[in-house]
């Protein structure tokens, strides 16, 4: 018999850690061995619930567990929340296009996080500490609402140490104890003595985060072909069917869901 | 290809020969007095065609040659309204679905034809297959006719469609004064073809031109028809939707869209559908159900944003999909003009007009 294209394995919830108030990440043990490429999404279900598309937080080398970092925003992202460790979801994909680490090789990588979005980066940025020594240097720039928005809490200080890696962390609003940076994640991108015409420049946040730090990237000097951008859009089936995720002449979930901005200046409206 | 002649009286015989294997769907006329609101010279025809189970007809002789289009999209035989696409996650053996017998639909036409490869490209993907879909197009044997009329809202020959197929099908039927051409166009057909063979005479040549003939009076009265709607040509419909984007046409035609549905619902090639959960006896099922970009939630996402809010975003959306991305992505309009958006609109949202409107508003600006 034929593979069903919609039919998911099962993921155990094996940890759950909370990130924020609203933020939790799960780490999922599949039935069998599961490979994504860094960037890519799969469909999480609550088996005869509901399903929603994700993209892993975890290190892609490792086959066996893989955490997904889920912001609480909607029906079934509640539900999520809700869910236990030891409960089973149901895991389809991975599906769609990651980052391009090949073209990254020997540049300068600046990652730019908003929020929950950095939750795709972190895997991202796991593939490039493994082969650090292919990058000439990853710079990251993460920006939260407030300090308690901040996922990754104990990571984040260390990825700074880390060599080759200079990392910033920005609040839109600080808090008494608030000793980083304040204001929006666009004022931290000047100044940072790098080469922007080759630059790669990654991109991850909230759809008017990204619209903003990609007009900041733009003004920089940063090519539009070296921007990449990750497009929230509505996937229901990741299989380039269902059709809920056009983007111009493009799918995100085929084609996307990452995209440079060159890929995206032509079509309108990409940011609503 | 084959080609045969089929007398009339035969017919009963042809549909006998296609029950022995298949459940056969047949054409049945359903009179309507409504007249299309046109100003062609043409007296068109206002009758309609439905699809009926032959072996459920109370009268056998009410199977009709149906002269254009049925009512239903060809797709609603490939992908159901809501089914189940797959159950998981159950100690209950694997049920593999059971459609029962294969069918065969008659009266297909060739705008229905043309919608086949659209779906053919979404849920036959290489590689990706949609397994229920790939099984129903394999074992569904496709019975298509020339069309010797058609309706008001018809415009497929403005796209380069003629009104009687050349490919595409297992059977064809071309009617002539007493009987029909039968083309056979694969081994489905074949085997038909196979057990009537008493009742077939090869071709004439007589009769092939005769069939030329009609075909041409045809194409000639529906373009006559077809030039006061002034339809763009279907080069130039990817560049008129893009520099369309900002055209008052979409917030004109929304306003007496009511969401529906109708539109996406009756278009043979509109594939969108939304998968969705269910829990049944004990079984985890994933659903599948049609789904239409003219709805409001269609691209909203989780926190609550849409980048379709408003109607008018959603009724261009539509133009985008059929008209962009399908050209950029397959190389023709995800368009058959079979006119059926156009007939169920009970906003009498026109797309002839739509069309023609981007059209004149980017080459003839001072229209």
């Amino acid at each position: 018999m034929k593979k069903n294209i919609y039919q998911p394995i099962k993921a155990r919830i094996e940890q759950v850690i909370p990130e924020t108030s609203l933020i939790k990440t799960f780490v999922l043990k599949p039935e069998s061995e599961f490979s994504f490429t860094t960037g890519q999404f799969v469909e999480l279900s609550i088996p005869g619930v509901g399903e929603a598309p994700f993209t892993p937080s975890s290190d892609p080398a490792i086959k066996e567990r893989i955490e997904v970092t889920i912001m609480k925003a909607g029906r079934i992202t509640g539900l999520l929340h809700e869910m236990q460790v030891g409960d089973t979801l149901g895991l389809r994909g991975p599906y769609g296009k990651g980052y391009p680490l090949d073209k990254f090789k020997g540049k300068d990588i600046l990652i730019v996080g908003g929020g929950v979005g950095l939750a795709p980066l972190r895997s991202l940025l796991f593939s490039l500490f493994s082969r650090i020594q292919d990058y000439k240097s990853v710079i990251l720039r993460y920006g939260a609402r407030t300090p308690n928005d901040i996922v990754y809490k104990e990571a984040l200080p260390q990825w700074g140490t880390k060599d080759k890696v200079n990392a910033l962390v920005t609040v839109d609003v600080g808090s008494p104890e608030w000793q980083g940076n304040v204001g929006l994640v666009t004022t931290v991108l000047a100044d940072l003595g790098i080469d922007a015409p080759s630059v790669q420049a990654i991109v991850c946040g909230p759809p008017i985060m990204m619209k903003f730090v990609n007009l900041k990237l733009l003004d920089i000097g940063i090519k539009p072909e070296n921007i990449y951008l990750s497009m929230e859009k509505s996937m229901s089936c990741g299989l380039g069917k269902c059709g809920h995720c056009r983007v111009g002449k493009y799918y995100a979930c085929k084609d996307g869901p990452v995209f440079t901005y060159e890929q995206l200046k032509d079509i309108h409206d990409i940011w609503d | 290809m084959e080609t045969y002649f089929l007398n009339n009286e035969d017919i009963p015989k042809f549909y006998g020969a296609i029950t022995e294997v298949y459940d056969l769907y047949v054409p049945v006329k359903i009179e309507s007095s409504v007249a299309p609101a046109c100003q062609s010279s043409f007296r068109l025809p206002t009758a309609d065609y439905l699809l009926k189970n032959y072996a459920l007809l109370d009268k056998k002789e009410n199977a009709v040659f149906n002269d254009y289009r049925c009512v239903e999209p060809t797709r609603v035989f490939f992908t159901y309204f809501k089914e189940e696409v797959c159950s998981y996650f159950t100690d209950k053996a694997a049920q593999e679905q059971v459609d029962g017998r294969p069918k065969a639909i008659c009266g297909v036409k060739n705008c229905d034809i043309f919608a086949l490869r659209i779906q053919d490209y979404v849920f036959l993907n290489a590689g990706e297959e949609d397994p229920l879909y790939a099984r129903r197009r394999q074992n569904t044997l496709v019975i298509s006719g020339d069309c010797p009329s058609f309706k008001e809202t018809c415009f497929c020959q403005a796209f380069d469609i003629p009104a009687y197929p050349a490919q595409g099908f297992d059977l064809n039927l071309s009617p002539l004064t007493h009987g029909y051409l039968l083309d056979v166009d694969s081994d489905k057909g074949r085997a038909i073809v196979k057990s009537l063979k008493d009742k077939l005479s090869p071709a004439t040549f007589g009769q092939l031109s005769g069939r030329s003939a009609k075909r041409e009076s045809v194409r000639m009265r529906l373009d006559e028809h077809l030039i006061q709607h002034k339809i763009p040509k279907k080069e130039a419909l990817q560049d008129i939707v893009l520099s369309g984007y900002a055209s008052p046409v979409w917030q004109e035609q929304m306003r007496t869209c009511v969401e529906c549905g109708g539109c996406v619902f009756m278009c043979d090639t509109c594939h969108c559908f939304l998968l969705s959960e269910e829990h049944e006896n004990g079984l985890n099922k994933k659903m599948r159900t049609w789904d239409g970009c003219l709805f409001k939630d269609f691209t909203r996402v989780a926190g609550g944003a849409n980048p379709l809010k408003m109607r008018y975003m959603r009724l261009r959306n539509r133009y985008l999909k059929k008209f962009d991305f399908f050209i950029s992505n397959l190389g023709f309009q995800a368009c058959c003009g079979c006119g059926r958006c156009i007939e169920v609109c009970p906003g009498k949202i026109d797309i002839r007009y739509i069309l023609r409107r981007l059209y004149e508003e980017k080459y003839l600006p001072a229209h």
